[in-house]
């Protein structure tokens, strides 16, 4: 059995400490990587996002990502489109907090109960939007629809020392690098499966789960990697 | 530059995430810059400098500014010197740590007693250089 | 100028290295054999899941050490980490930057942050316990998987 790697939803918080709702997007972060939802979520750092470190620039590069800032100057959304890619969404904590009829509170230090109950707030909103990436439960507010980058990857190789595996594929005249292909096709050709009915349904879903595919490009790329699938298999012999 | 702002060393810690040492850097920063020289002393959020905050690089340009680090990574001295800042110091946490072994920080969250004694000693440390930044200038000025 | 080739596993966003030719112990202490004498480490696994080092507590020169029995620790941030040897011998040479600069541990685990230089002896039998990079690999990776579990 191929070990696909296990995907997960990248947090990035602004952490800005000049404001309370800065304090609140860090609390809001950790309180969904600690209690809400400590399997399918993993914090990145953005001074060291920042600073340069591949590692975290990688995951955000490959993975789905939620940036959650304090104010409208979206620092962590900002950073991450500038080093790795487009964000999965994001949120706005003194706008989330506004609209939800909630108060930042005083201290931008030690949050007060009153913040104590807007990073509360914030967290569930971004256990929404973790369980809408992760395709758990229902559609949450809406997640903007946002364009594969022709350069995400680099080549066929991975782009840099984080070990993901990604392939360059042909889709619809545009290059575009899909994470962990060889093992998703792997996967299937040692199941046995290399025709049927709805197997091109069942590649896309499991490449839909490491890989954004635009909404309106999915029967495009269903075909496509359909196609990709029948070369692996032929070149594989069977 | 204004009367209210033109004396204050700026204090930017990393504020990392991932470690506890990151919430007790920022912890150590809001010691100071509320408590134990609030006149003397402010913060400014590193990420809006780094990411070329024309109103932050002015900031940065225009006062001393004291870093604190998490962690030998050193990201706030780093991201402070990318954005063409004047670090005048640089405090990590674990150098501090390494004077008070027994002071086990709790979690990233939840600092504890311990850790937030860790921050105080921490703090303390940079008030103390705050004072010797002041007294510089004064002489210069003077 | 040889390139120093690393193997790696990846769980959640951390990468783990595991440099051929060493030989480890499953606790994740490397011996890289240098004209008959072992250089000790600890691995990337370990230095990253103990956290930042802030002591490092090493024997003195001349120590006779014996395999699998304790020979020192590191101190972190989370926890006193024990470092049992890897192999036989006798202690010819002490990383003491490592007093200075626990990090060197953290930041470049198998180069300056070596541990110690031992003059081994007996190492064909020593051997036997020990794991090849690769076969580390395999049992690093599910300790990897365990630890993101409990967090």
């Amino acid at each position: 059995m191929v070990d696909l790697p296990k995907k997960k939803v990248g947090i990035i918080a602004c952490g800005g400490e000049e404001i309370p709702e800065g304090t609140i997007s860090r609390v809001a972060a950790r309180m969904v990587l600690e209690e809400l939802r400590p399997e399918d979520t993993v914090t990145l750092c953005l001074p060291l996002f920042l600073a340069g470190d591949e590692r975290e620039r990688a995951f955000a590069r490959f993975y789905p990502t939620i940036a959650v800032d304090g104010c409208e100057k979206l620092c962590a959304k900002r950073a991450t489109e500038k080093y790795s890619g487009p964000v999965s969404s994001y949120i706005v904590v003194d706008k989330l907090i506004e609209r939800l009829g909630l108060s930042p509170g005083k201290s931008r230090r030690e949050l007060d109960e009153v913040g104590q109950r807007a990073a509360e707030a914030v967290a569930q909103e971004i256990v929404n939007q973790v369980e809408h990436i992760m395709g758990k439960k229902r559609a949450v507010a809406a997640v903007p629809e946002i364009a594969i980058s022709a350069s995400a990857g680099a080549g066929t190789a991975c782009a840099c020392a984080s070990g993901i595996p990604i392939t360059q594929v042909n889709i619809g005249g545009v290059s575009v690098g899909l994470v962990a292909l060889e093992p998703i096709f792997e996967h299937f050709y040692q199941e046995g499966r290399q025709d049927g009915p709805g197997l091109d349904e069942e590649i896309l879903k499991t490449v839909k789960l490491y890989n954004y595919v635009p909404s309106n490009a999915e029967a495009l790329y269903k075909a496509t990697l359909l196609e990709e699938y029948e070369k692996f298999c032929r070149r594989k012999g069977g | 530059m204004s009367q209210k702002e033109g004396n204050k060393v700026l204090i930017i810690p990393c504020s990392g995430i991932g470690k506890a040492f990151g919430s007790v850097g920022r912890e150590a920063m809001y010691m100071v810059i509320e408590e134990m020289r609030p006149e003397g002393s402010d913060t400014l959020c590193l990420s809006l400098l780094t990411l070329g905050d024309e109103e932050a690089k002015e900031r940065v340009r225009r006062h001393p500014v004291i870093t604190i680090d998490g962690c030998p990574k050193a990201c706030a001295e780093v991201n402070v010197k990318s954005a063409g800042g004047r670090s005048v110091a640089n405090f990590r946490v674990v150098d501090t740590y390494r004077e008070h072994p027994e002071l086990k920080v709790r979690s990233v969250l939840h600092l504890g007693e311990a850790g937030r004694k860790l921050a105080h000693i921490l703090a303390r440390k940079v008030a103390s250089q705050v004072d010797a930044i002041k007294v510089k200038e004064e002489m210069i000025d003077g | 100028m040889v390139e120093i080739e690393y193997l790696e596993a990846q769980v959640d966003k951390f990468v783990f290295k595991v440099k051929r030719g060493c030989y480890y112990t499953k606790e994740g202490i490397w011996v890289q054999v240098e004209n008959g004498r072992g250089r000790v480490g600890v691995s990337d696994f370990l230095q990253q899941k103990s956290g930042d080092v802030a002591f490092v507590n090493l024997p003195e020169l001349s120590t006779t050490l014996k395999q699998g029995k304790e020979m020192g620790s590191i101190e972190t941030i989370k926890a006193d980490v024990t470092i049992n040897s890897p192999i036989s011998g006798v202690i010819r040479e002490t990383n003491r930057e490592l007093e200075v600069k626990p990090e060197l541990i953290n930041e470049d685990p198998y180069g300056e942050g070596w541990l110690v230089l031992v003059e081994m002896s007996g190492f064909e039998s020593d051997r036997k316990n020990l794991l090849t990079a690769e076969e580390y690999l395999t049992v690093m990776k599910s300790q990897a998987e365990e630890e993101a579990k409990k967090r």
